[in-house]
């Protein structure tokens, strides 16, 4: 009891972090080595390969199809998600009624289950007896059952949109924090000085919000990098691979074909294009935070 | 100006609503799903108003001995982790916000900052791990492989709400003679309960939910969790979607408690916003 206070202060952090190196650190490194080793079945051992399994990597025509799917998926899922998000997060702050009503409400996909969301869009989608289909053909909409996820281009475009249904929220909400701190006088000078209401958004509200519209285009970037759950319930990847992500194509690799390697070595490619994107977006959003300082 | 003010509020509430109606309808049909018969289920174009309401689907679902097992395996998941996660974040965030002088700071950006590893960098190595200890499909190794999406969010969660609470009582309880634990206990405690009761609502709704992991690690029906069941239920050749969706409303209820405890916790947050405008 008599020790010092930093000393005691870390002995509180102790397990915690003993904990963290078994279940965090620990692995982590494991899978940086096993990028860099290759099993060898006949002498039962790990033999050293160097790049062998990148190389291995981008010689697979399903490390580049993942590639392209992830692009279409995270700047798909990021775009729906900011415009959604941005419409959401201004009415919000228009609205002097039912503010906290209306905000609880929009949480409600961001605290949803995935796999419930997976399988109840299932059942929306489905291209026979999906309610989706049976409210556009009653509204004269399309003219005969659409396949959702039965064609490349709508597969890729209705998991973008069960996935945007599911992070929206966080997005809206983010904004609309940004929002709630600019000053309403500034907004009210900009209308008083004879800009219309898209130029006040575009040239006042737009640049002070950049800090929060930095943060949620890379917190729903980072998810849409991460996240597989859809592709895996919904689709399997298909058809013809169209939404076999990042995420589950190294889970195929891993676990269908077995190659860890191979997997080690396309999580620690997922893993770096995170960490640059994380910083080259904390850059850019960086000099927009002096300004409003 | 007055009549374009309203013009914007009839707007931004037509938007609200309609977003509302987007997000709620999911959850709507689902329910609506789950207590239909099935003739009316599978009837096409579809009933809107069905014939009767039913609570077969539910009888059914909860008399599979498969899904109240998968049930109970995840009731166990979750309490467990969140057990873990507080007993192990909670000291963690005391000692290093509180007693640590210089560099506590660092160390919380540190354990914040292996959140950001992606799933997928654990996949092999914990299938490897765990295979070699014993805990492949066992209830233990998924509570392993949570901790470590778990516990660095929630030591951040009680430090943040830490940070915000003037030490003042603990000073007063220091000079009276309290220890460390007794600090933790009878001041920390209480007054940091609302982080805390979030950082735990996390943790359970996130073991509660979580999908990739439990499907790697539990492929045993005796270790396997509510979600992978679901899983399995949609695999088979004939998919019975009423029993799938009362399945999904069960699953639900735990999540959508919590998720009204943090509203009410955060009420004055969310309202506070109304009062500044």
């Amino acid at each position: 009891m008599a020790a010092r206070p930093t000393v005691r202060g870390y002995l509180f952090a102790t397990p915690l972090i003993v904990v963290l190196a078994a279940v965090v650190v620990l692995p982590a490194l494991y899978n940086t080595g096993l990028a860099f080793l290759k099993y060898d079945a006949i002498r039962d051992s790990w033999r050293f390969v160097g790049l062998g399994n990148f190389d291995k990597l981008v010689g697979q025509d399903g490390f580049w199809n993942a590639v392209g799917v992830t692009l279409i998926w995270v700047v798909g899922n990021v775009s729906l998600q900011l415009v959604l998000g941005m419409l959401v997060a201004l009415a919000l702050n228009a609205v002097t009624s039912f503010r906290a009503l209306y905000s609880s409400i929009v949480m409600v996909p961001w605290v949803s289950s995935f796999v419930i969301v997976a399988v109840v869009f299932l059942w929306l989608y489905h291209p026979e007896i999906g309610v989706l289909n049976d409210v556009l053909l009653r509204l004269g909409l399309v003219s005969e059952p659409v396949g959702w996820l039965a064609t490349p281009g709508m597969a890729q475009f209705s998991l973008i949109l069960a996935n945007t249904w599911k992070f929206f929220p966080l997005v809206a909400i983010t904004l609309f924090t940004g929002l709630q701190a600019i000053p309403r006088e500034l907004m009210e000078a900009s209308r008083i000085d004879g800009a219309n209401r898209f130029e006040t958004l575009r040239y006042v509200i737009v640049p002070l919000m950049a800090p929060s519209i930095a943060t949620a285009v890379l917190l729903s970037a980072i998810w849409a990098f991460n996240a597989f759950t859809l592709s895996i319930i919904m689709t399997g990847g298909g058809p013809l691979r169209a939404t076999e992500v990042l995420g589950l194509y190294i889970y195929k690799v891993a676990f269908d074909s077995f190659d860890f390697g191979v997997a080690a070595a396309a999580s620690l490619v997922l893993f770096v294009t995170i960490l640059i994107v994380t910083v080259a977006y904390l850059r850019v959003a960086d000099p927009a935070q002096e300004t409003k300082g | 100006m007055e009549s374009a003010g309203r013009r914007v509020q009839f707007f931004a509430h037509l938007m609200l609503i309609a977003t509302a109606v987007f997000v709620l309808f999911p959850y709507a049909w689902m329910l609506a799903t789950s207590i239909k018969p099935i003739a009316d289920v599978v009837a096409w174009p579809i009933r809107w108003l069905p014939r009767s309401v039913t609570l077969e689907n539910y009888a059914a679902i909860l008399s599979d001995a498969r899904f109240l097992r998968s049930l109970l395996n995840s009731a166990v998941v979750s309490v467990v982790v969140t057990t873990l996660s507080l007993g192990l974040s909670v000291p963690a965030a005391y000692g290093l916000t509180r007693l640590v002088k210089r560099g506590g700071r660092g160390m919380l950006i540190g354990i914040l900052a292996s959140q950001f590893f992606p799933p997928m960098v654990f996949f092999v190595p914990f299938y490897v791990a765990l295979q070699a200890v014993g805990l492949l499909n066992t209830i233990p190794g998924l509570v392993l492989a949570y901790l470590s999406v778990t516990l660095p969010v929630c030591t951040w969660m009680v430090a943040t709400s830490l940070r915000d609470i003037p030490t003042a009582l603990e000073e007063a309880a220091r000079i009276d003679g309290c220890g460390d634990l007794r600090i933790i206990w009878t001041i920390v405690l209480p007054i940091a309960a609302p982080g805390i009761v979030t950082a735990g609502i996390f943790a359970f709704v996130l073991s509660w939910q979580e999908y990739i992991f439990a499907l790697l690690y539990t492929t045993s029906e005796a270790a396997q969790t509510a979600p992978v069941l679901m899983f399995y239920l949609l695999g088979q050749h004939q998919i019975d979607y009423a029993r799938l969706m009362a399945a999904a409303v069960l699953l639900s209820i735990p999540i959508a408690i919590p998720f009204a405890v943090i509203q009410r916790l955060y009420r004055g947050g969310l309202t506070e916003g109304g009062v500044k405008g």
